[in-house]
């Protein structure tokens, strides 16, 4: 109890230094307060984020591990003989144990009709016949199977749906539907819901009819009623600078939907009455059937679901050397933390320089302490007190000093954490969003590769628009977890800043110090 | 009874260097006042070091109620047993008289009950009034400051005092006062009281003298 009391009063003796090391312990508490509540905050929310995710997968072509397994002079061969997966194969997958839910779709690309118009900021006169692109198993997937074979791009985009809860845009809200309503999920009729641009452009309603003519095949029509009428939020802000000012398809406002049903009749149809021609220089058929790609999409329960049914995946046959499980919702989910995760590293950094600065400046101020009260170490040795004793004391000093500092600290801290954490975010999330959209001008705006983030590069999937949902502001709480870690931060400054004077005063011999002041 | 019994004591600063202490066989007993004289150089404040477990004998031993004080803890035998009264005093500056007494009670661990009531007592019996047992310790004169370190001494009621120079500083009527209290202590308490001076009248005044001799190589 003396020890405490004795320690006390030498705090009060050295008011001046003890002060400032309350100053200098304090400003590394509010550092150490944010930098924790930075991680803390980070991890809560990459534990929030990932346990609430619904996360969906898809199985596509791995074409860079395709490639990587054949020799060099066979690649082009490989590349063209590419096979996406079938909606077969991918039913059968579904069968894991893991998988929630299962949908697909059907893409198909068609022209319009001379009475319909399709929105186009691509300020091209010229036919659009004359600019399509000719496919060549380039989808999402990799599948040639579904656009087999060489065929021409359409200026609408219409994609068929087995369920409404593929319809992901509509889900997440991006997209409504402002009049009429949705066609029936399991529809042989094709109805289809329209863009409300599309419909304005060329004054269509709901009930009205379209044509739409097949690229590869001009006599070839379908009629599609308009079902409903939808809006795209995004439509009106993603027209700048991306894929949609080079040809009509890749405008959402051209994006018509309906059920698979209905879509695969279409195609289905179209194969039948095919005529196929082999091109004299490439020997190759050209088919003047509609193309189609089709993607499954899985439900999974969680990222331990995700996991589970990549293996469940393999075990029920899926070639990975060929084909990767790949899910655009951790995708997306890794690159909204990008931001986060490059603060929270930040902030272990800041933390541990703020740490060894600080602890250098204490234990400078130990070893002077010491230096200076020498005689009074040496007194109470030589009076009986035992040298682990007078150490305890010091330590006491040194505790009660960094325990208001802790007290301080962490109370402005907890206040300032939450807006200087937010800030640095938002400049993190800037420096990103800067950083990527350099690189989105840098690709003509259709960039889809590997985006750096943090330490490393993290795979990210942009829209057309080239934004990402980052996390732009977290609630920096001082918890039970960041109190705690202070307070060991408090012991282990303590320590360490004791350290020099529990040696200094072990090794003091006190008839040597009062002598010397004799 | 023998308090301390030297056997062959010896003891020099390094191992090559000549003892400054030489076989000594003295004994000191209890409820007597004893006066170590010698001139410069001659080993008396070793003596005392050696007898207050602030050095160890290079040769020889100290027996302490029979136990070897180098075997013993030497923070408890100084904090418990033996009361030194430092030539420099070594009382903290920055504390009162009253509050260098208390710390001196609380490091011994002893159980006492009213430390700052038998604080103020003791400094009162050593001349000091009650205004100066609250002072600064940087505040007293040099005489204050002896009695101060000899109201701590007797604080925690150790059975051997040990006093450097104790008369040192002192003019000649507070130094009998203050010879007086060592020779109550001995007599009247039983304590063994054990001076190092260079004053003939503090060695006239001690019941047993021992002069040291200067070694010579």
């Amino acid at each position: 109890m003396y020890l405490l009391k004795n320690a006390l009063k030498s705090i009060s003796r050295a008011k001046t230094r003890n002060i400032l090391i309350v100053i200098i312990a304090s400003i590394i508490t509010i550092s150490a307060c944010i930098a924790l509540s930075i991680r803390q905050s980070a991890e809560t929310a990459r534990e929030a984020s990932i346990d609430q995710m619904k996360i969906t997968a898809q199985i596509s072509v791995d074409r860079q591990a395709m490639l990587k397994s054949v020799q060099s002079g066979d690649r082009t061969n490989v590349l063209r003989n590419i096979q996406g997966i079938s909606l077969e194969e991918m039913l059968s997958y579904a069968k894991s144990g893991n998988v929630d839910d299962f949908y697909y779709t059907l893409t198909s690309s068609l022209n319009s009709d001379e009475a319909t118009v399709p929105v186009d900021t691509s300020e091209v006169t010229e036919s659009t016949e004359d600019l399509n692109t000719q496919f060549e198993g380039m989808g999402p997937g990799g599948s040639r199977r579904g656009f087999a074979g060489m065929g021409n791009q359409g200026d609408f985009t219409v994609v068929g749906y087995s369920s409404h809860n593929a319809m992901s845009t509509f889900m997440d809200g991006t997209c409504k539907v402002i009049e009429g309503s949705v066609f029936a999920e399991d529809t042989k009729e094709p109805d289809c819901l329209i863009s409300d641009e599309l419909a304005l452009l060329n004054d269509l309603t709901v009930g009205d009819t379209i044509t739409l003519i097949n690229p590869n095949d001009e006599e070839e029509t379908v009629v599609m009623k308009i079902n409903g009428i939808y809006h795209n939020s995004e439509a009106a802000m993603s027209s700048g600078g991306d894929m949609m000012g080079f040809n009509a398809a890749s405008d959402p406002a051209n994006r018509i939907y309906t059920s698979y049903t209905a879509l695969r009749a279409v195609v289905d149809n179209s194969e039948a009455n095919a005529v196929v021609e082999v091109d004299e220089t490439t020997g190759r058929e050209i088919s003047t059937a509609l193309r189609g790609q089709e993607a499954g999409t899985y439900v999974l329960a969680d990222a331990t679901a995700y996991d589970a049914f990549q293996k469940d995946a393999e075990d029920l046959g899926l070639d990975t050397s060929i084909y990767a499980i790949t899910s655009p919702d951790l995708d997306d989910y890794e690159q909204s933390m990008i931001p986060l995760e490059r603060l929270s590293s930040y902030a272990a950094y800041f933390l541990l320089i703020v740490l060894i600065i600080g602890g250098a400046i204490l234990v400078i101020f130990q070893v002077f302490a010491i230096r200076e009260r020498k005689y009074e170490i040496g007194v109470l040795a030589a009076i009986g007190m035992n040298k682990r004793k007078v150490a305890a004391q010091f330590i006491a000093e040194v505790f009660i000093v960094t325990f208001i500092a802790i007290i301080i600290g962490t109370g402005t801290g907890s206040v300032i954490s939450v807006p200087v954490a937010n800030r640095l975010l938002q400049d993190q999330v800037q420096a990103v969003e800067v950083s990527q959209q350099t690189t989105m001008n840098n690709f003509g705006g259709g960039f889809e590769g590997r985006i750096p983030g943090g330490a490393g590069f993290l795979q990210g999937r942009m829209d057309g628009s080239g934004d990402a949902d980052y996390i732009s502001s977290i609630s920096a709480n001082v918890d039970i977890v960041v109190l705690l870690q202070l307070l060991f931060i408090g012991i282990l400054l303590t320590l360490v800043s004791s350290a020099s004077a529990i040696v200094s005063i072990l090794r003091y011999d006190p008839l040597k110090i009062l002598s010397n002041r004799s | 009874m023998s308090t301390f019994t030297l056997n062959n004591l010896c003891y020099s600063y390094g191992s090559r260097q000549r003892d400054v202490i030489s076989n000594l066989n003295y004994v000191f007993e209890d409820s007597k006042v004893y006066s170590i004289i010698g001139k410069s150089g001659a080993g008396k404040t070793t003596l005392l070091s050696l007898l207050s477990g602030l050095v160890k004998p290079t040769k020889g031993s100290i027996l302490y109620d029979g136990n070897d004080i180098s075997k013993m803890d030497p923070y408890r035998y100084r904090s418990n047993y033996v009361g030194v009264i430092f030539q420099s005093f070594n009382l903290l500056p920055h504390l009162t008289a009253i509050e260098n007494v208390v710390l001196s009670m609380d490091i011994s661990g002893k159980k006492i009950t009213g430390k700052k009531e038998k604080a103020q007592m003791l400094l009162n019996s050593v001349g000091l009034d009650d205004a100066t047992a609250h002072r600064r310790i940087l505040k007293l004169s040099g005489g204050e400051q002896q009695r101060v370190a000899i109201a701590r001494t007797l604080s925690y009621e150790p059975s051997v005092i040990l006093a450097d120079e104790p008369t040192g500083n002192l003019d000649g009527e507070t130094q009998t006062g203050i010879i007086n209290i060592f020779q109550d202590l001995a007599h009247k308490e039983g304590k063994c009281v054990i001076l190092v001076t260079h004053s003939p009248y503090v060695a006239q005044m001690s019941d047993m003298v021992y002069e040291l001799a200067v070694k010579k190589d």
